[in-house]
């Protein structure tokens, strides 16, 4: 998978952007806030459809904009796949009413919705403060799993979609029947919740079985990757924290999850089925609704989990060295990688933003090493000496002051 | 200042850009379109308006939107009333008579269950319903099925499972409409959801 050609208008600090990517590593150099992050950051988005870190669409759209009669921001990139070429665009515009931006979808210039532009260019980015993943709060992490399962999965991101409508519904339902002073046992409680408790339990076995699935072929990938980068001799583990019985880690197993005694699985677990998921999510939802009604909200379901990081049976988050934490994050990562194209038969195109400057010689050269498996990386820095001679002689150099971007650089 | 237009121009243009769909533009045109044409459509406008408020109610049997009540659709003796088509919009009445397939009655409920917009069971004209429902099995004409025609989307489906768990157990036949492609579609053309509804709900030949 190839990104040939990226054009932007008014994404961020880049007023007008047409760039061309003739070779398979570019290296981006540029002082801080010029925009090189932008950059990646417009190629993730063509992938996702999401922002990586913006939490409202207006705040992708550049303040140049207001000087088009018709404020607008604009992605469009050209890619290419086994000889064929996709091009693919996200339209911003400004809403007749309020002062939102409201999303577009044009894929080879036919207007489609934002779920089909899954799988069309897949993307792994990686910034420095992806340290988070092993620090930062379970959404982060949920977060994760999902923009990495949305792009392999079509199924995965219509069921989440789904499951976080129904959730919105339930969590609604469950207020008002608060506010309304209703008891458990009521039957008019039972007769309302009963189409959200099913949808929610249909959809919520879904996400959850996907992601264990992926969970077990992810985790192989970022135990090994982890070994190269450290070359330690403890093992990354990574567990799944559900807010339910999923059944296949065993009474023990749960109550010692639960109890936060993690220690690394000394088999690997099969996975559960969706089916037997959701009987028992659902049955849990109908044993806990006194809870549930006290507080308002659904408490358990794939909107709760978490996962948590072990070296051999020490939890990472909260005894590992920041250095450790970085390294499993860029293990998860490199891992990610793999695990798509193992998953899709083609290589995601990997975006790494100023990582080289925060890693020792050895983790740059394991780093280097996953840019040779894709066919596609590209790179930012602030500096030209982040990278050997070797490495800039192959690489395609471009440099980004003030939302421009011009050829060349240090060779 | 003076008030740049006459005060009754700018008053029916600010009625106008009341209205569903029609912004400031259009409402000056239909205004000026008034102005200039014939009386007789002005007056015509006006006493329809009129009308519509004083002349249209509530029909008590299907509570759809009449000018007499019980509704003709209510009152004609060729319609079944043992079987009650539930619809949310009386707009939804008006789809199903054009196909011209239905010899039964309707029920509209004015909406559809939505905890996001706090629209639950008791916001809507389920308690009617199931009044009209009980009155009806001490008649010779007992209901025997409610084809619940709410909208294939998630507010839509949770309105037709409350109506099942409630209607079920007074020994009603509660049916669904089918959910699939539509006439004159292409196959590859189809949603995977879409799609799934339809080989799901296949019927025999």
């Amino acid at each position: 998978m190839f990104l040939r050609r990226l054009w932007l208008d008014h994404f961020r600090n880049y007023r007008s952007l047409d760039l061309t990517f003739p070779q398979p590593w570019t290296l981006l150099q540029g002082g801080n806030a010029q925009g090189k992050t932008n950059l990646l950051e417009a190629i993730h988005y063509l992938a996702t459809s999401k922002s990586s870190h913006a939490r409202v669409e207006r705040e992708v759209v550049g303040w140049s904009a207001s000087e088009e009669p018709i404020p607008h921001a604009r992605i469009r990139g050209q890619v290419e796949r086994a000889g064929q070429v996709t091009e693919l665009e996200i339209l911003f515009t400004r809403r007749a009413q309020g002062n939102g931006f409201t999303k577009q979808v044009r894929i080879n210039g036919v207007a489609r919705r934002s779920l089909d532009l899954l799988g069309l260019l897949r993307a792994v980015l990686f910034m420095p403060q992806d340290i988070e993943l092993v620090t930062g709060s379970p959404s982060i992490r949920r977060r994760y799993l999902d923009v990495a399962l949305c792009q392999i999965d079509r199924e995965y991101c219509r069921h989440l979609a789904r499951y976080q409508k129904v959730l919105a519904h339930r969590n609604s339902l469950l207020r008002q029947l608060r506010e309304g002073g209703a008891r458990p046992g009521e039957p008019r409680v039972a007769a309302e919740l009963g189409f959200w408790d099913e949808q929610l339990a249909e959809h919520g076995a879904h996400v959850l079985a996907r992601r264990y699935a992926f969970l077990a072929r992810l985790e192989p990938l970022a135990a090994a990757q982890h070994h190269l980068l450290s070359g330690c001799q403890e093992r990354l583990h990574i567990l799944y924290l559900p807010t339910f019985d999923p059944g296949h880690l065993g009474p023990q197993g749960l109550q010692e999850l639960r109890a936060g005694h993690y220690r690394a699985p000394r088999a690997p677990l099969s996975p559960p089925v969706p089916a037997e998921l959701a009987g028992r999510l659902q049955a849990h939802l109908e044993t806990h609704r006194a809870r549930e009604l006290a507080a308002g909200a659904t408490l358990a379901g794939p909107h709760r989990d978490d996962l948590v990081f072990l070296l051999d049976d020490r939890e990472l988050r909260a005894y590992g060295s920041r250095g450790q934490q970085r390294t499993a994050a860029l293990a998860l990562k490199l891992a990610e990688v793999r695990a798509m194209a193992a998953e899709t038969g083609d290589t995601p195109v990997l975006l790494l933003d100023d990582v080289m400057s925060e890693l020792d010689a050895r983790r740059r050269e394991m780093v280097l090493e996953a840019l040779s498996e894709v066919d596609q990386a590209i790179l930012t820095a602030t500096d030209w000496e982040d990278f050997t001679p070797g490495f800039r002689a192959q690489a395609y150099r471009l440099q980004v002051v003030a939302g421009q971007v011009r050829a060349g650089g240090k060779d | 200042m003076a008030e740049p237009l006459a005060q009754p121009v700018s008053n029916l243009i600010q009625a106008f850009s009341r209205l569903p769909g029609i912004g400031p533009k259009t409402a000056s045109r239909l205004a000026y379109f008034l102005l200039r044409a014939d009386d007789e459509i002005a007056l015509n406008l006006a006493r329809a308006l009129e009308e519509l408020k004083a002349r249209t109610l509530f029909c008590s049997v299907c509570l759809n939107i009449a000018d007499q009540d019980p509704c003709r659709l209510c009152a004609d003796p060729q319609r079944d009333p043992t079987v009650i088509c539930v619809v949310e919009e009386p707009l939804d009445v008006q789809a199903i008579e054009r196909t011209r397939e239905f010899r039964g009655v309707y029920h509209v409920l004015h909406g559809a269950i939505s905890p996001v917009e706090g629209i639950g069971p008791e916001d809507l004209k389920v308690r009617e319903l199931m009044a009209r429902v009980r009155r009806s099995l001490e008649t010779e004409t007992p209901v025997q099925e409610l084809i619940v025609a709410t909208n294939p989307n998630l507010e839509g489906e949770a309105t037709a499972m409350y109506l099942a768990r409630l209607f079920k157990p007074l020994g009603l036949r509660v049916t669904r409409l089918a959910r699939g492609l539509p006439t004159g579609g292409d196959l590859e053309y189809a949603d995977e959801s879409t799609l799934a509804n339809a080989l799901t709900g296949r019927s025999e030949l």
